[in-house]
């Protein structure tokens, strides 16, 4: 059972990577400039705040969570970085600082309405969803726009460091510490063992509350990382970031193999959707296709992903379906 | 006249787990019909064999003289048969009136509900069963009794023939208790047939006219109510010979290593309990299904704080928050629902068995797989766990397996009180003589074990001292060896001396 | 009244927020302004109408904004077509109800959790919709516009529409068997197959259903303007999610009355024009919009805590 869970695994990353190969020989095809190193940047680049969203939305999809704020904390931090270097004076590495520990506040906010009052994670953050994107719109009213960061800051988004683009350090730093968390602490474990069966992980006597305060805390701070990396590549920033990024970020991470129920799923899975999504958003561009169409293949990329999930499993139950019928998903 | 209900040689099994062995069993019509046995003796698996809900491997059921092969749940609705469980299937958002209606009516959704007379059904079913229940009350508002009059009031309307009754007291104060005799009496009057399941021999014998006694899967025999009294129903029940399979206690006990005073939880119904366990000692925590045995263990862990009396371990005393204070604390606690809390099923078992020695195992969080794998592989050699490897997921396991995992995670845990839920439910005899000896061998290394149990004769056979527990609080200990006789009757609430006349 | 307490104190909120307006800004209360007000309201009463039985069913919809945008485009390119209005008053509903069973077979045929499936299709559409239309308006004939009717009585009409709907919407929930299978199975889906209620099925229903008032609504916005504004359902789901929530509809299913919705809506519809008038900026509606749909929730759940206990 294992070697089938862990092989079904396997398989859905190998296909996940045929498609990805597929996708890129498939643009390199149409699109001329679409194989060249600039361009592979421009994906690296463009795929930073959206891998980021997706990497800590794993973890918080392995608890059987969800956290539909994140884009819209993008967007919050990004103006309150903005605000504070142009009207706080305060110098870009401060303004991060203080940032990042927005992030972690907005965080602990959903965590704290989460665990403490035992709310469902989906209506929470769908009311913090709405509150921070009004946030950001209340203090930029709407029109404010921050431009004309020091170019040492810029270089952050926008310039290379040792080969890559210097966000690219930053992902990977974030990537690998997610991947470690994951797969290589008890931390992950425990998200695991609180999405598979969360009573179950009660009796064993896992801290549940402070270990999904964690994955949701942490979905704060780097959404905030993301925010200053994002200000840093477009040069400015607006109330409108990264709305609709908590899509890309829920379908990458769902595309990568995690299940949304809980408990199953992998980093790497989820590094694999955000490059699919990339190389789609990107490719689509040099194919001369439409902006839109992208949104509209990643949702449609998520649907195939949930049902080929599902359908197995409701095709074995076909035979008896009156014995144990499961009562439809709830909102919980 | 052919009966209402008659099984002839039922047979069922789960796995290698023969939950019904041959029963047979006839309800008349008009009769309220006792059934009677231990925790484990089939009753359940009997019900839901009536009720549709199980299919039967053999043996023949039949409804009204006639033979009914693959009953449905549907199926045994429409035959008039109805159960009343315990734990109410009702909607907890809507009104009295409107989950008796949607049970009783069959309605296209275009339908224009009539609430004037559903709320005079209602009421009317109500006061038939003399429950001063309001039928516009939301059922989320009313107490675990009250909801089990609403389901009776269902079954009483759906005019069923053959009616269930599955510890319908367990939780009734005394006066419902009486308003629901005269509703069973009722039901009799009408001709209906009631099978009556209770652990309180008293309701047996002021309600009944048949009892049939289970044991071990296998029906021991029928007898009229006024035909027999308590002491020989006791016999029929526990019936057997202990056997003398269980290892023997060798050494001494030591020091008292858990001691209780008072301890109390409000919320879970537990009060008063005051014991001692020894290093050394398997206390034996015997009593019927809701006496509170599994509360306390949960009180213990904090799972659901205590909120009165106090918890020493070695003389001092603490105050235990939270299951992972209770671990620092040196408590493991081996829960009775093995699949839904002991084992987390779709993990490894090597995860299982270090879940809860995170800390101490894998310091600064870190993993470590070695380590990890030769802790795992050492408890599967030791325990005997059947299994792949120590990756193998805990569902590819049998039962009895599982439960060895279960233990092997709180006993890495080295602690000084092992608290057992059932450690041997649902686990076929092999494994459970390996268990049984593990048990003791951890007893005999210096642990205090308390160990909750239905299952008799692992109480006896196991237990160095025995308490019972009955309505939430320890009724009686029984020093070394006691008798199954004066446990069952301590866990039933008859005195021993008045058994013994 | 503990039953209808969530209710009430929403109608308590919105006559209070009206008192202080009628003292601090009575030009909230002139008759023109007013009506127009409330006019805008009445698709998004219909919307957040389907959203309550959504919720009550135990699931939730957010692809309404991008289906009624959908519908909307649709119904004005058969108008422009020259279709007449009675044609498609039936071919938006239907439109709205087949994507509504789009997400309903996901929902209720697959089993999946309906937030992700609704996030997928609400971005399938609205991406769908912009690809095509590229953000272009839609001009409409004339005569569509009021119905064709003055000003004045199509606003009378599309208000005492949108009321009617209320009405009997909240007649069918409490006196039709339908009504009490949405309530009954978001209660307990489990107890309500045993009550011989297919849950599945019910679900199912409540998606279509929430589809094809969608499509009814944004019809009812496309004959206020000479235009059809494709983005016009941007951030409707959240309205309806908060006007429902906000009206006393419980998250975890089985609970809620449509008045309360009502109440809901209106006390929603008058944040911004109270910001305006309270010389509030105005760019503070969603997030107060967010912080009462949290302050809602807040509530409920310290109320169920209190009850368990």
């Amino acid at each position: 059972m294992s070697q089938r869970i862990k092989s079904a695994l396997l398989r859905h990353e190998t296909i996940l990577l045929a498609v990805l190969l597929a996708e890129w020989f498939y643009f390199d095809s149409v699109g001329r400039r679409f194989g060249s190193l600039d361009n592979t940047f421009d994906i690296l680049r463009h795929s930073v705040e959206i891998g980021l969203l997706a990497l800590v939305m794993t973890p918080i999809i392995l608890t059987g969570g969800i956290d539909l704020s994140v884009g819209s904390l993008l967007g919050l931090c990004a103006i309150l970085f903005g605000k504070m270097w142009r009207d706080a004076h305060m110098d870009p590495a401060l303004a991060a600082v203080c940032t990042l520990g927005i992030g972690a506040l907005a965080g602990g906010m959903n965590a704290a309405l989460i665990t403490g009052l035992r709310l469902p994670p989906l209506i929470v953050t769908l009311g913090t969803y709405s509150l921070f994107r009004g946030l950001a719109e209340a203090i930029t009213r709407g029109v404010d726009t921050f431009t004309g960061f020091p170019q040492s800051f810029l270089n952050v988004g926008q310039e290379r460091l040792g080969g890559l683009p210097t966000q690219v350090w930053l992902f990977a730093a974030v990537a690998v510490g997610v991947w470690l968390l994951v797969h290589r602490t008890t931390f992950g474990r425990s998200f695991r063992a609180i999405g598979f069966a969360p009573e179950g992980a009660r009796y064993a006597g896992l801290p549940v509350e402070r270990r999904l305060a964690l994955a949701y805390v942490l979905a704060g701070v780097v959404a905030a990382l993301a925010a200053i990396i994002y200000t840093a590549r477009l040069g400015q920033a607006k109330a409108d970031a990264g709305t609709g990024y908590e899509l890309f970020a829920i379908t990458a991470v769902v595309l990568g193999g995690t299940s949304i129920f809980g408990g199953t799923g992998s980093v790497h899975g989820t590094l694999l959707g955000v490059a699919a999504i990339g190389v789609l958003n990107n490719g689509l561009v040099h194919a001369r296709q439409p902006r839109e169409v992208a949104g509209l293949l990643t949702g449609a990329l998520l649907l195939l992903a949930l049902s080929s999930g599902a359908l197995p499993k409701l095709l074995a139950n076909f035979g008896t379906p009156r014995q144990s019928p499961n009562p439809p998903p709830t909102t919980r | 006249m052919a009966a209402l209900l008659q099984l002839t040689r039922v047979t069922k099994s789960f796995g290698a787990v023969r939950a019904l062995k041959g029963v047979s069993f006839a309800l008349e019509a008009g009769e309220v019909h006792a059934l009677l046995g231990e925790n484990g003796a089939g009753k359940s698996t009997l019900i839901k064999v009536i009720t549709g809900a199980h299919q039967p491997d053999g043996g023949q059921l039949e409804i009204g003289g006639k033979s009914v092969a693959h009953l449905t749940p549907a199926k045994a609705r429409a035959l008039g048969i109805a159960c009343i469980y315990q734990q109410p299937a009702l909607f907890p958002d809507l009104s009295v009136a409107e989950n008796i209606a949607l049970r009783l009516e069959k309605t296209s959704p275009a339908h224009r509900v009539r609430w004037a007379p559903r709320h005079a059904r209602a009421r009317e079913l109500l006061h038939r069963i003399g429950a001063e229940i309001d039928p516009a009350a939301e059922v989320r508002a009313l107490s675990m009794p009250e909801q089990q009059l609403v389901e009776i009031a269902c079954a009483l309307g759906a005019g069923a023939r053959i009616v269930i009754m599955d510890e319908p007291t367990a939780s009734l104060t005394q006066k419902e208790q009486h308003l629901l005799f005269a509703v069973v009496r009722e039901l009799r009057a009408s001709g209906t047939g009631v099978i009556y399941i209770s652990h309180r021999l008293e309701e047996i014998f002021a309600l009944a006219d048949r009892v049939t006694v289970l044991r071990d899967g296998e029906s021991v025999g029928t007898n009229r109510v006024d035909e027999i009294n308590e002491a020989s129903l006791i016999k029929m029940m526990v019936g057997r010979e202990v056997s003398s399979i269980y290892p023997p206690a060798q050494s001494a006990p030591g020091e008292i290593v858990l001691s209780l005073k008072n301890l109390g939880c409000h919320a879970s119904g537990v009060h008063g309990i005051t014991l001692d366990v020894r290093a050394g000692e398997i206390v034996g925590l015997a009593g019927l299904v809701g006496a509170g045995r599994t509360e306390l263990a949960r009180v213990l862990f904090a799972l659901t704080p205590p909120d009165a009396g106090t918890i020493s371990l070695r003389g001092q005393r603490v105050r235990i928050s939270s299951p992972q204070s209770a671990v620092a604390h040196g408590l493991a606690y081996v829960p009775e629902d093995r699949r839904r809390h002991g084992v987390i099923l779709e993990m490894p078992i090597a995860a299982n068995m270090t879940m809860a020695i995170h800390d101490a195992l894998f310091p600064g969080a870190w993993l470590r797989l070695g380590a990890e794998r030769s802790l795992s592989l050492d408890f599967i050699r030791d325990l005997a766990i059947k299994t792949a490897g120590p990756y193998a997921p805990g569902s590819s396991l049998s039962g009895g397996n599982q439960q060895k995992v279960a233990l092997a995670r709180w006993l890495a845990t080295k602690p000084r009180v092992l608290i057992l839920d059932e450690p041997t439910q649902g686990v076929d005899v092999g494994a459970k003589a390996e268990i049984h000896k593990i048990i003791r061998a951890l007893a005999r290394d210096g642990l205090a074990v308390l160990m909750i149990s239905s299952d008799l004769p692992e109480i006896l056979g196991m237990s160095d001292r025995i308490a019972v527990m009955r309505g939430g609080a320890i009724a009686s200990v029984f020093e070394g060896k006691a008798d199954a006789h004066e446990v069952m009757a301590a866990a039933l609430g008859q005195s021993a001396g008045k058994e013994a006349a | 009244m503990g039953r209808y307490f969530r209710e009430l104190s929403v109608a308590g909120a919105l006559a209070v927020l009206l008192l202080v307006l009628a003292v601090m800004a009575p030009a909230f209360f002139e008759p023109q302004p007013l009506l127009s007000r409330l006019t805008r309201e009445a698709p998004t009463l219909i919307v957040a109408c389907g959203m309550a039985l959504v919720i009550i069913s135990r699931q939730i919809d957010i692809s309404v904004g991008s289906l009624y945008g959908v519908c909307g485009v649709c119904a004005g390119l058969l108008a422009a077509a020259g279709w007449p209005l009675w044609a498609l008053v039936p071919l938006s509903i239907s439109l709205g109800g087949l994507l509504g069973a789009v997400n309903g077979a996901l929902v209720a045929g697959l089993r999946l959790p309906s937030i992700v499936v609704t996030l997928a299709t609400m971005v399938i559409a609205r991406e769908g919709l912009r690809w095509q239309r590229q953000g272009a308006f839609v001009n409409l004939p004339d005569g569509l516009q009021w119905f064709g009717l003055s000003q004045r009585a199509g606003q009378f009409t599309l208000i005492g529409l949108a009321l009617a709907i209320l009405a009997a919407l909240a007649w069918a929930m409490k006196n039709l068997s339908a009504g009490r299978f949405i309530h009954a199975t978001g209660s307990d889906a489990e107890a309500a197959r045993l009550a011989g209620i297919r849950p599945q099925f019910t679900t199912f229903a409540v998606f279509v259903f929430m589809g094809a008032l969608t499509g009814l609504a944004a019809l009812l916005n496309l004959v206020q303007s000479p235009q059809v504004d494709p983005k016009s359902g941007a951030g409707l789901e959240l309205k309806a999610i908060a006007a429902a929530v906000v009206g006393g509809v419980a998250v975890s299913g089985g609970r809620g009355n449509l008045w309360g919705v009502f109440a809901g809506v209106l006390l929603l519809s008058c944040i911004n024009p109270a910001l305006t008038y309270l010389h509030v900026e105005a760019y503070w509606e969603k997030a107060i919009q967010g912080a009462i749909i949290l302050l809602a929730v807040i509530a409920d759940g310290i109320r169920t805590r209190r009850q368990t206990r």
